[in-house]
């Protein structure tokens, strides 16, 4: 019984990996454009595809796999860039609704175009043979779930550091809280946004690539996590990269636990969850200061 | 160009009344889905453009609307039609009024949309766990309805029946909200969206005003919700999902949410642009999505606001503010 726990708790905390990769980006957009992107899971979705159409069914090796995302992240960071530029930027100052039925409308766009360019069909995807292994510790342990959580982890790393840590960050956090003081202090305001909302992007396209194998892609893989994704984000802290990513785990591990304890009833822990802990701290986790 | 407006309206109502004489089935049949749509538009553009609030979950009210009916329907309840329709309104104005108390307490902005959001994915996956809903299946071949009254009966089973019977419900809601928006209560709704503490400085209850308008919208959601399950003879999860939640919001932003009538408009473009392109795959999401980012980006006031705007620039002046 106690490897069975073990086993639902290791599945949660790749879930939950899984579930602040795709989190990261969104978190990180909102951190500095202020919107709440729900293109989000198209641009990821964009990434599988993209991931998908380099390395066919089953990437060779390792290094291609992973070669793969990195294309994908910067196939979906430019085009990000190129949705700042025409669009999210023109909408700086008009009310937060504006801007959320424009995502919508790159989200449907994008599905529409995907739809077109890839087909309606469903591909199963697996991991490069290198990933591909198991290991027995009282319970089974799938080397690329233990590679998902250590891209997590390192993404979670990165971003932290990166942020609080190095001057590009803190550059990136002084725009992201109080854009009209860093005007003034000399910075290339305009700029630095961008170089975030491009990374926030390529985030989305890595999370695209990595996560793809042990999926079936199609056009619904985006709506899946976006919505656990927006639940960390919210339960996180709006903006919060550290929130996002202790949100993260405890809805990964929710809704793994969720299938252990209360089988008959998928899927309902994540939702009470979120409703109870919105309510109990609406402001999230680590609030954001910029708030 | 209130001349104009007035006169739009009833070529639009005679457009719908004569449909069935002027158009063949299948698009009568996408005109009776209009007009159900174009109620579900409406109840949230009343809570968006005059209480300000931004419900991301609204398909819940439809859906709670639209599975009772069915099971009503399905199960023969030897109830008259019109009376399900009461009791649909009355429970959508109740799941409405219970989601306001909790969520409206504590939350606002983006907290407010992901609750909602949430809540309507609560209820889609409690609707996948009921066999009395039918699971993730749904509830098909809903039987339609023949209600007795003293004098006559109304055979719904009649296509031309049941479509004026859409028809004339439509209205009758469409009607009420309007006199509701035009009357103490919209003002009273406007105030709170555009100055909440100026609203509560001049005695009104900010707060009650707020609920009150999540339980109306919540009813007449359910009602549309309510008149699908005898037009379409199938009610799925599709229709409780947040992308459903999506359609009004589209139809208000195309339309125009600061018009009352811009979800009308907002809804028949839709349609339209649905029917034209319902062979190609894929074309729809991209027509309707870049048509979307178009309107919010060039006229964010919508398809109205653009009439207006360019019937201000060769006309007289014309007073801002809703109309």
């Amino acid at each position: 019984m106690t490897s069975l726990y073990l086993y639902a708790i290791f599945n949660g905390v790749v879930l939950g990996m899984a579930i602040f990769l795709v989190a990261a980006g969104l978190t990180l957009a909102f951190g500095i454009m202020k919107i709440f992107n729900f293109a989000h899971g198209a641009f990821f979705m964009i990434g599988a595809y993209v991931a998908h159409a380099i390395t066919g069914q089953e990437a060779s090796s390792l290094p291609l796999f992973l070669g793969a995302a990195l294309v994908a992240a910067m196939v979906v960071g430019s085009v990000g860039v190129l949705a700042d530029l025409a669009i999210f930027r023109r909408l700086a100052g008009v009310p937060a609704e504006y801007t959320l039925m424009a995502a919508f409308g790159i989200m449907l766009l994008c599905t529409g175009v995907t739809r077109i360019a890839f087909g309606q069909s469903v591909h199963a995807i697996y991991p490069p043979a290198a990933l591909s292994g198991m290991f027995f510790v009282g319970f089974p342990i799938t080397a690329y779930g233990l590679f998902i959580i250590g891209c997590g982890v390192a993404v979670f790393l990165l971003l932290e550091i990166g942020l609080n840590r190095l001057w590009f960050g803190k550059l990136v956090l002084a725009v992201a809280r109080d854009p009209w003081m860093a005007n003034v202090s000399g910075l290339r305001v305009q700029r630095l946004k961008l170089i975030s909302v491009a990374i926030s992007f390529a985030l989305a396209g890595v999370a695209g690539g990595l996560l793809v194998a042990n999926q079936s892609l199609s056009l619904d893989l985006g709506h899946s996590y976006l919505l656990l994704a927006f639940c960390a984000v919210i339960v996180g802290g709006l903006g919060s990269i550290r929130g996002a990513f202790i949100a993260a785990i405890i809805f990964g591990l929710a809704e793994s636990l969720n299938s252990v304890l209360l089988p008959t009833m998928p899927g309902i822990g994540v939702y009470a969850l979120l409703i109870a802990l919105v309510l109990i701290r609406p402001q999230g986790l680590y609030p954001e200061l910029s708030q | 160009m209130n001349r104009a407006a007035h006169i739009a309206i009833l070529v639009l109502f005679l457009a719908f009344f004569l449909a069935p004489f002027l158009v063949h089935p299948g698009l009568v049949f996408i005109a009776g889905f209009a007009m159900i749509q174009i109620v579900f538009a409406l109840s949230w553009n009343l809570l968006f453009s005059y209480a300000g609030l931004a419900s991301f979950g609204h398909a819940a009210f439809f859906g709670v609307g639209a599975y009772v009916a069915a099971a009503a329907l399905r199960d023969g309840l030897p109830l008259n039609f019109v009376l399900v329709l009461v009791i649909c309104a009355a429970l959508g104005a109740f799941a409405a009024f219970l989601v306001a108390i909790v969520v409206l307490r504590r939350a606002s902005g983006i907290q407010f949309a992901v609750l909602t959001l949430a809540l309507s994915q609560l209820v889609v996956i409690l609707i996948g766990y009921s066999e009395f809903f039918g699971h993730d299946e749904g509830i098909s071949a809903i039987p339609r309805p023949v209600m007795n009254f003293w004098l006559f009966s109304v055979d719904l089973r009649q296509p031309l029946v049941n479509y004026y019977f859409v028809f004339t419900v439509c209205v009758l809601a469409i009607g009420l909200m309007w006199l509701l928006v035009n009357g103490h209560l919209g003002r009273a709704m406007r105030a709170v969206r555009i100055d909440p503490e100026r609203a509560a400085f001049v005695g009104i209850d900010v707060w009650r005003v707020r609920v009150l308008a999540f339980t109306i919208s919540g009813a007449f959601a359910a009602t549309a919700g309510a008149l699908l399950a005898p037009w379409g003879q199938i009610v799925t999860p599709d229709y409780v999902n947040w992308l459903h939640s999506a359609q009004p919001m589209f139809a208000s932003l195309l339309g125009g949410a600061g018009f009352f009538w811009g979800p009308v408009v907002g809804v028949i473009g839709l349609s339209a642009l649905n029917y034209l392109t319902r062979t190609f795959a894929g074309l729809s999401e991209v027509l309707i999505g870049g048509s979307l980012i178009i309107v919010v980006l060039l006229a964010p006031q919508g398809i109205l606001g653009m009439l207006r705007h360019l019937a201000g620039r060769t006309g007289a002046e014309k007073p801002g503010g809703h109309k």
